[in-house]
Protein backbone atom coordinates (compact mmCIF):
# COMPACT_ATOMS: atom_id res chain seq x y z
CA UNK A 1 0.00 0.00 0.00
CA UNK A 2 1.04 3.53 -0.03
CA UNK A 3 3.53 5.09 2.53
CA UNK A 4 1.50 8.08 4.58
CA UNK A 5 2.56 11.40 4.34
CA UNK A 6 4.52 13.36 7.04
CA UNK A 7 1.41 15.34 7.72
CA UNK A 8 -0.66 12.42 8.17
CA UNK A 9 2.11 10.55 10.03
CA UNK A 10 2.15 13.55 12.67
CA UNK A 11 -1.51 13.45 13.00
CA UNK A 12 -2.12 9.83 13.25
CA UNK A 13 0.61 9.72 16.14
CA UNK A 14 -0.45 12.98 17.94
CA UNK A 15 -3.98 11.46 18.20
CA UNK A 16 -1.98 8.33 20.23
CA UNK A 17 0.32 11.05 22.08
CA UNK A 18 -2.91 12.93 23.24
CA UNK A 19 -3.44 10.68 26.62
CA UNK A 20 0.41 11.74 27.22
CA UNK A 21 0.27 15.54 25.96
CA UNK A 22 -2.89 15.95 28.28
CA UNK A 23 -0.86 14.70 31.24
CA UNK A 24 2.06 16.89 30.28
CA UNK A 25 -0.06 19.73 30.19
CA UNK A 26 -1.26 19.04 33.28
CA UNK A 27 1.60 18.92 35.07
CA UNK A 28 3.25 22.51 33.99
CA UNK A 29 0.04 23.89 33.89
CA UNK A 30 -1.74 22.71 37.12
CA UNK A 31 -5.21 23.23 36.06
CA UNK A 32 -7.49 20.91 33.88
CA UNK A 33 -9.22 23.79 31.44
CA UNK A 34 -5.39 25.36 30.98
CA UNK A 35 -4.30 22.05 30.23
CA UNK A 36 -6.33 21.05 27.58
CA UNK A 37 -6.13 24.58 26.43
CA UNK A 38 -2.59 24.40 26.29
CA UNK A 39 -2.99 20.52 24.33
CA UNK A 40 -5.61 22.28 21.82
CA UNK A 41 -2.33 25.24 20.92
CA UNK A 42 0.32 22.83 20.92
CA UNK A 43 -1.88 20.41 18.31
CA UNK A 44 -2.33 23.06 16.36
CA UNK A 45 0.87 24.37 16.03
CA UNK A 46 2.45 21.06 15.56
CA UNK A 47 0.06 20.05 12.22
CA UNK A 48 0.72 23.74 11.15
CA UNK A 49 4.75 23.01 10.91
CA UNK A 50 4.62 19.12 10.37
CA UNK A 51 7.31 19.44 8.12
CA UNK A 52 9.60 20.84 10.65
CA UNK A 53 9.76 17.76 12.22
CA UNK A 54 12.18 15.35 11.40
CA UNK A 55 10.73 11.42 10.81
CA UNK A 56 12.43 9.29 12.86
CA UNK A 57 12.75 11.49 15.67
CA UNK A 58 11.45 11.39 18.76
CA UNK A 59 7.70 13.22 18.43
CA UNK A 60 7.16 13.35 21.66
CA UNK A 61 9.32 15.24 22.53
CA UNK A 62 8.90 17.57 19.85
CA UNK A 63 5.65 18.29 21.17
CA UNK A 64 6.51 18.86 24.78
CA UNK A 65 8.93 21.15 23.20
CA UNK A 66 6.10 23.24 21.57
CA UNK A 67 4.33 23.16 24.73
CA UNK A 68 7.02 24.23 26.76
CA UNK A 69 7.31 27.35 24.48
CA UNK A 70 3.38 27.72 24.37
CA UNK A 71 3.06 28.00 27.87
CA UNK A 72 5.62 30.12 28.30
CA UNK A 73 4.30 32.32 26.04
CA UNK A 74 1.32 32.05 27.71
CA UNK A 75 2.41 33.08 31.13
CA UNK A 76 4.26 35.84 29.99
CA UNK A 77 0.73 36.94 28.53
CA UNK A 78 -0.91 36.56 31.90
CA UNK A 79 1.70 38.31 33.77
CA UNK A 80 1.23 41.11 31.42
CA UNK A 81 -2.54 40.85 32.05
CA UNK A 82 -1.75 40.68 36.21
CA UNK A 83 -4.00 37.58 36.25
CA UNK A 84 -1.65 35.30 37.48
CA UNK A 85 -4.12 32.99 39.67
CA UNK A 86 -3.32 30.62 42.19
CA UNK A 87 -3.42 26.40 41.38
CA UNK A 88 -5.94 25.80 43.76
CA UNK A 89 -7.74 23.87 41.20
CA UNK A 90 -4.53 21.78 41.03
CA UNK A 91 -5.37 17.98 40.75
CA UNK A 92 -9.33 18.70 40.66
CA UNK A 93 -9.53 15.48 38.55
CA UNK A 94 -7.38 12.41 39.05
CA UNK A 95 -9.07 9.54 37.33
CA UNK A 96 -10.77 6.95 38.73
CA UNK A 97 -8.22 6.34 41.56
CA UNK A 98 -9.43 5.31 45.26
CA UNK A 99 -10.11 7.93 48.24
CA UNK A 100 -6.40 6.59 49.45
CA UNK A 101 -4.57 6.97 46.18
CA UNK A 102 -6.28 10.17 45.28
CA UNK A 103 -5.16 11.67 48.39
CA UNK A 104 -1.35 11.08 47.63
CA UNK A 105 -1.89 11.96 44.18
CA UNK A 106 -3.67 15.41 45.41
CA UNK A 107 -0.62 15.71 47.46
CA UNK A 108 2.03 15.21 44.63
CA UNK A 109 0.11 17.37 42.93
CA UNK A 110 0.08 20.33 45.41
CA UNK A 111 3.45 19.93 45.89
CA UNK A 112 4.23 20.03 41.86
CA UNK A 113 2.59 23.01 41.86
CA UNK A 114 4.78 24.83 44.43
CA UNK A 115 7.67 24.51 42.79
CA UNK A 116 9.42 26.85 39.92
CA UNK A 117 8.78 26.27 36.32
CA UNK A 118 11.53 25.26 35.43
CA UNK A 119 12.11 22.60 37.93
CA UNK A 120 8.41 21.36 37.23
CA UNK A 121 8.99 21.06 33.49
CA UNK A 122 12.12 18.81 34.32
CA UNK A 123 10.67 16.62 36.64
CA UNK A 124 7.45 16.24 34.25
CA UNK A 125 10.05 15.11 31.55
CA UNK A 126 11.92 13.15 33.20
CA UNK A 127 9.82 11.32 35.77
CA UNK A 128 6.61 11.59 34.50
CA UNK A 129 6.86 11.21 31.11
CA UNK A 130 10.33 9.01 30.94
CA UNK A 131 12.12 11.29 28.61
CA UNK A 132 16.29 10.55 28.87
CA UNK A 133 18.01 13.26 30.70
CA UNK A 134 19.27 14.13 26.81
CA UNK A 135 16.05 14.48 25.53
CA UNK A 136 14.83 16.16 28.20
CA UNK A 137 17.77 18.35 28.28
CA UNK A 138 17.41 18.71 24.19
CA UNK A 139 12.99 19.34 24.79
CA UNK A 140 14.17 22.33 27.27
CA UNK A 141 17.10 23.17 24.88
CA UNK A 142 19.42 23.59 27.98
CA UNK A 143 22.17 22.28 28.45
CA UNK A 144 22.43 18.82 30.24
CA UNK A 145 23.98 20.33 33.18
CA UNK A 146 21.48 22.49 33.79
CA UNK A 147 18.77 19.97 33.64
CA UNK A 148 19.85 17.81 36.04
CA UNK A 149 20.66 20.53 38.39
CA UNK A 150 16.88 21.32 37.95
CA UNK A 151 16.20 17.84 38.10
CA UNK A 152 18.13 17.35 41.48
CA UNK A 153 16.76 20.90 43.15
CA UNK A 154 13.08 19.72 42.31
CA UNK A 155 13.48 16.28 43.80
CA UNK A 156 14.82 17.65 46.73
CA UNK A 157 12.26 20.31 47.16
CA UNK A 158 9.22 17.20 46.55
CA UNK A 159 10.51 15.10 49.25
CA UNK A 160 11.14 17.81 51.63
CA UNK A 161 7.25 18.91 50.86
CA UNK A 162 6.18 15.34 50.91
CA UNK A 163 8.01 14.34 54.07
CA UNK A 164 10.30 11.32 53.82
CA UNK A 165 8.13 9.48 56.16
CA UNK A 166 5.73 9.03 53.35
CA UNK A 167 7.31 7.33 50.88
CA UNK A 168 5.37 5.23 48.59
CA UNK A 169 5.88 1.48 47.79
CA UNK B 1 33.56 5.96 47.92
CA UNK B 2 31.54 8.90 48.13
CA UNK B 3 28.73 9.71 45.58
CA UNK B 4 27.23 12.64 45.03
CA UNK B 5 22.90 12.63 45.14
CA UNK B 6 22.92 14.00 41.28
CA UNK B 7 24.64 10.83 40.78
CA UNK B 8 22.48 8.32 42.76
CA UNK B 9 19.83 10.53 41.12
CA UNK B 10 21.04 9.63 37.47
CA UNK B 11 21.25 5.91 39.05
CA UNK B 12 18.02 5.70 39.86
CA UNK B 13 17.18 7.47 36.78
CA UNK B 14 19.13 4.77 34.88
CA UNK B 15 21.38 7.45 33.15
CA UNK B 16 24.60 5.86 33.89
CA UNK B 17 26.69 3.67 32.07
CA UNK B 18 27.99 0.02 33.31
CA UNK B 19 30.73 0.70 35.01
CA UNK B 20 29.19 3.59 37.20
CA UNK B 21 26.15 1.31 37.46
CA UNK B 22 28.59 -1.02 38.94
CA UNK B 23 30.41 0.86 41.49
CA UNK B 24 26.98 2.42 42.72
CA UNK B 25 25.65 -1.37 43.50
CA UNK B 26 28.86 -2.26 45.05
CA UNK B 27 28.46 0.91 47.65
CA UNK B 28 24.55 0.30 47.88
CA UNK B 29 25.30 -3.11 49.07
CA UNK B 30 28.47 -1.84 51.75
CA UNK B 31 26.21 1.16 52.89
CA UNK B 32 22.42 0.82 53.83
CA UNK B 33 22.48 4.48 53.56
CA UNK B 34 23.46 4.70 50.06
CA UNK B 35 20.95 1.94 49.28
CA UNK B 36 17.93 4.03 50.94
CA UNK B 37 19.00 7.69 49.35
CA UNK B 38 18.82 5.26 45.81
CA UNK B 39 15.11 3.81 47.02
CA UNK B 40 13.59 7.64 47.92
CA UNK B 41 14.53 8.72 44.36
CA UNK B 42 13.03 5.78 43.17
CA UNK B 43 10.00 6.16 45.04
CA UNK B 44 9.52 9.92 44.35
CA UNK B 45 9.47 8.58 40.68
CA UNK B 46 6.70 6.26 41.79
CA UNK B 47 5.03 8.63 43.20
CA UNK B 48 4.96 10.84 40.33
CA UNK B 49 4.03 8.32 37.97
CA UNK B 50 0.85 7.50 40.38
CA UNK B 51 -0.27 11.27 40.86
CA UNK B 52 -0.32 12.09 37.44
CA UNK B 53 -1.44 8.36 35.83
CA UNK B 54 -4.89 9.08 36.06
CA UNK B 55 -4.64 11.57 33.14
CA UNK B 56 -3.94 9.01 31.15
CA UNK B 57 -7.04 6.70 31.69
CA UNK B 58 -9.29 10.24 31.38
CA UNK B 59 -11.41 9.83 27.52
CA UNK B 60 -9.63 12.53 25.44
CA UNK B 61 -12.29 15.53 25.12
CA UNK B 62 -13.75 16.16 21.66
CA UNK B 63 -12.29 19.22 20.78
CA UNK B 64 -8.59 17.70 21.20
CA UNK B 65 -8.88 14.74 19.18
CA UNK B 66 -11.27 16.53 16.45
CA UNK B 67 -7.92 18.20 15.83
CA UNK B 68 -6.13 14.95 14.85
CA UNK B 69 -8.77 13.60 13.40
CA UNK B 70 -7.87 11.69 9.56
CA UNK B 71 -9.20 13.13 6.33
CA UNK B 72 -12.76 13.82 6.09
CA UNK B 73 -12.93 15.77 9.36
CA UNK B 74 -13.19 19.56 9.38
CA UNK B 75 -9.61 21.16 8.84
CA UNK B 76 -8.15 23.33 11.00
CA UNK B 77 -9.37 27.03 9.72
CA UNK B 78 -7.66 29.65 11.11
CA UNK B 79 -8.72 33.59 10.22
CA UNK B 80 -5.27 34.01 8.23
CA UNK B 81 -5.99 31.44 5.71
CA UNK B 82 -9.88 32.56 5.19
CA UNK B 83 -7.97 35.93 4.20
CA UNK B 84 -5.62 34.63 2.10
CA UNK B 85 -8.49 32.46 0.14
CA UNK B 86 -10.78 35.62 -0.46
CA UNK B 87 -7.72 37.63 -1.90
CA UNK B 88 -7.01 34.65 -3.46
CA UNK B 89 -10.06 34.67 -5.16
CA UNK B 90 -10.38 38.44 -5.65
CA UNK B 91 -7.34 38.12 -7.31
CA UNK B 92 -8.23 35.16 -10.08
CA UNK B 93 -11.30 36.85 -10.50
CA UNK B 94 -9.98 40.09 -11.71
CA UNK B 95 -7.09 38.23 -13.57
CA UNK B 96 -7.02 37.43 -17.42
CA UNK B 97 -6.72 33.54 -16.36
CA UNK B 98 -9.70 31.81 -18.54
CA UNK B 99 -12.86 30.70 -17.55
CA UNK B 100 -12.07 26.70 -16.63
CA UNK B 101 -9.06 28.00 -14.70
CA UNK B 102 -11.19 30.47 -12.76
CA UNK B 103 -13.71 27.55 -12.33
CA UNK B 104 -11.32 24.81 -11.24
CA UNK B 105 -9.97 27.19 -8.68
CA UNK B 106 -12.85 28.32 -6.98
CA UNK B 107 -13.15 24.49 -6.41
CA UNK B 108 -9.20 23.79 -5.62
CA UNK B 109 -8.03 27.24 -5.18
CA UNK B 110 -10.13 28.53 -2.88
CA UNK B 111 -9.79 25.54 -0.78
CA UNK B 112 -6.51 25.07 -0.37
CA UNK B 113 -4.52 28.50 -1.30
CA UNK B 114 -5.31 30.09 1.73
CA UNK B 115 -3.57 27.78 4.04
CA UNK B 116 -0.63 27.37 2.07
CA UNK B 117 0.10 30.94 1.07
CA UNK B 118 0.85 31.08 4.97
CA UNK B 119 3.54 28.81 5.41
CA UNK B 120 6.27 30.42 5.56
CA UNK B 121 9.31 31.30 2.64
CA UNK B 122 10.09 27.28 2.19
CA UNK B 123 7.32 26.83 -0.40
CA UNK B 124 8.21 25.89 -3.79
CA UNK B 125 5.96 28.53 -5.32
CA UNK B 126 5.71 32.46 -4.50
CA UNK B 127 2.78 34.69 -5.07
CA UNK B 128 3.49 37.29 -7.14
CA UNK B 129 1.56 40.37 -8.68
CA UNK B 130 0.00 38.27 -11.40
CA UNK B 131 -0.74 35.55 -9.73
CA UNK B 132 1.44 32.11 -8.02
CA UNK B 133 4.53 31.27 -9.65
CA UNK B 134 6.94 28.12 -9.36
CA UNK B 135 10.27 28.94 -7.59
CA UNK B 136 12.86 26.65 -6.23
CA UNK B 137 12.35 22.58 -7.05
CA UNK B 138 9.19 22.97 -8.48
CA UNK B 139 10.55 25.91 -10.97
CA UNK B 140 13.49 23.24 -11.51
CA UNK B 141 11.60 20.27 -12.20
CA UNK B 142 9.18 22.02 -14.39
CA UNK B 143 12.00 23.28 -16.76
CA UNK B 144 14.02 20.39 -16.72
CA UNK B 145 12.28 17.40 -16.03
CA UNK B 146 10.61 14.95 -18.52
CA UNK B 147 7.99 12.73 -17.64
CA UNK B 148 8.93 9.34 -16.23
CA UNK B 149 11.94 10.10 -15.13
CA UNK B 150 12.83 9.82 -11.66
CA UNK B 151 14.09 12.96 -10.51
CA UNK B 152 15.21 12.92 -6.81
CA UNK B 153 13.44 16.10 -5.48
CA UNK B 154 9.65 15.88 -4.01
CA UNK B 155 8.09 17.33 -7.44
CA UNK B 156 7.58 14.94 -10.60
CA UNK B 157 6.19 16.20 -13.99
CA UNK B 158 3.13 14.11 -15.18
CA UNK B 159 1.78 15.07 -19.15
CA UNK B 160 2.87 17.90 -21.00
CA UNK B 161 0.56 19.50 -23.25
CA UNK B 162 -0.07 22.59 -25.42
CA UNK B 163 -2.64 25.47 -24.17
CA UNK B 164 -4.64 26.94 -27.19
CA UNK B 165 -2.66 30.08 -27.03
CA UNK B 166 0.56 27.57 -27.78
CA UNK B 167 1.52 28.03 -24.23
CA UNK B 168 3.58 24.69 -22.86
CA UNK B 169 1.53 23.82 -19.49
CA UNK B 170 2.48 20.72 -17.14
CA UNK B 171 1.04 18.86 -14.77
CA UNK B 172 3.18 18.41 -11.47
CA UNK B 173 3.06 16.37 -8.29
CA UNK B 174 4.44 18.20 -5.30
CA UNK B 175 4.93 15.37 -2.57
CA UNK B 176 5.56 16.97 0.60
CA UNK B 177 3.64 17.15 3.62
CA UNK B 178 0.59 17.91 2.15
CA UNK B 179 0.61 16.70 -0.96
CA UNK B 180 -0.11 18.71 -3.85
CA UNK B 181 -1.22 18.64 -7.63
CA UNK B 182 -1.58 21.03 -10.42
CA UNK B 183 -1.28 22.30 -13.85
CA UNK B 184 1.41 24.99 -14.41
CA UNK B 185 1.79 27.06 -17.80
CA UNK B 186 4.41 28.95 -19.07
CA UNK B 187 4.29 32.76 -19.34
CA UNK B 188 7.64 34.51 -20.02
CA UNK B 189 10.36 32.32 -18.05
CA UNK B 190 7.95 31.22 -15.49
CA UNK B 191 5.40 28.94 -14.68
CA UNK B 192 2.52 30.10 -13.91
CA UNK B 193 0.51 27.90 -11.38
CA UNK B 194 -2.84 27.42 -12.56
CA UNK B 195 -4.85 25.11 -10.69
CA UNK B 196 -3.17 23.75 -7.23
CA UNK B 197 -5.20 21.17 -5.47
CA UNK B 198 -4.66 18.73 -2.53
CA UNK B 199 -4.36 15.16 -3.21
CA UNK B 200 -4.31 12.24 -1.87
CA UNK B 201 -1.71 10.27 -4.05
CA UNK B 202 1.24 9.13 -2.92
CA UNK B 203 4.72 9.50 -4.08
CA UNK B 204 5.46 6.06 -6.10
CA UNK B 205 2.14 5.53 -7.24
CA UNK B 206 1.56 8.45 -9.51
CA UNK B 207 0.49 7.60 -12.51
CA UNK B 208 0.44 9.71 -15.69
CA UNK B 209 -3.24 11.28 -15.18
CA UNK B 210 -4.95 8.65 -12.65
CA UNK B 211 -3.15 10.28 -9.42
CA UNK B 212 -4.50 13.42 -10.60
CA UNK B 213 -7.62 15.24 -8.82
CA UNK B 214 -10.35 15.98 -10.61
CA UNK B 215 -9.68 19.96 -10.48
CA UNK B 216 -6.41 19.51 -12.47
CA UNK B 217 -7.85 17.46 -14.70
CA UNK B 218 -11.11 19.25 -15.99
CA UNK B 219 -8.05 22.10 -16.27
CA UNK B 220 -6.27 19.97 -18.32
CA UNK B 221 -9.54 18.98 -20.59
CA UNK B 222 -10.25 22.66 -20.86
CA UNK B 223 -7.33 24.06 -21.61
CA UNK B 224 -5.27 21.49 -24.01
CA UNK B 225 -5.12 21.97 -27.90
CA UNK B 226 -4.36 18.32 -29.65
CA UNK B 227 -2.55 15.67 -27.87
CA UNK B 228 -0.56 15.37 -25.02
CA UNK B 229 3.56 15.78 -25.62
CA UNK B 230 5.24 12.83 -26.51
CA UNK B 231 8.58 12.17 -24.93
CA UNK B 232 10.44 13.68 -28.17
CA UNK B 233 8.33 16.52 -28.47
CA UNK B 234 8.54 17.18 -25.02
CA UNK B 235 12.30 16.76 -24.84
CA UNK B 236 12.17 19.28 -28.17
CA UNK B 237 10.48 21.69 -26.05
CA UNK B 238 12.74 21.72 -23.08
CA UNK B 239 15.59 21.95 -25.05
CA UNK B 240 13.86 24.84 -26.87
CA UNK B 241 13.41 27.11 -23.62
CA UNK B 242 9.38 26.13 -23.54
CA UNK B 243 9.12 29.02 -25.88
CA UNK B 244 5.67 29.74 -27.15
CA UNK B 245 4.90 27.57 -30.25
CA UNK B 246 1.84 29.34 -31.74
CA UNK B 247 -0.51 26.23 -33.50
CA UNK B 248 -1.85 28.58 -35.88
CA UNK B 249 0.57 31.31 -36.86
CA UNK B 250 -1.17 34.04 -38.44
Amino acid sequence: MSTPTPADEVREALGELLPRLRRFARVITRNVPDADDLVQIAVEKALARAAQWRPGSRLDSWMFGIMKNAWIDEVRARRRRERVHAPEEAGAQVGDASAESRDIALSVQAAMARLPEEQRMAIALVLVEGLSYKDAAETLSVPIGTLTSRLARGREALQRLLGDDRSAR
Amino acid sequence: MKFSDEMLMAYADGELDLVARAEIEAAMARDPKIAEAVERHRALAARLQSAYGGVLEEPVPERLASLVAGPGAAPVVELDSIRAVREARAKLASSRLPQWAAMAASVAIGLFVGLLLMRGPALPYEETATGLVARGELDAALTQQLAGSLGTGRARVGITFRDRGGAYCRTFYLGREAPLAGLACRSGDQWKLEVLAATSAREGELQPAAAMPMAVLHAVDAAIEGEPLDAAGESAARDAGWWKTPHMAE
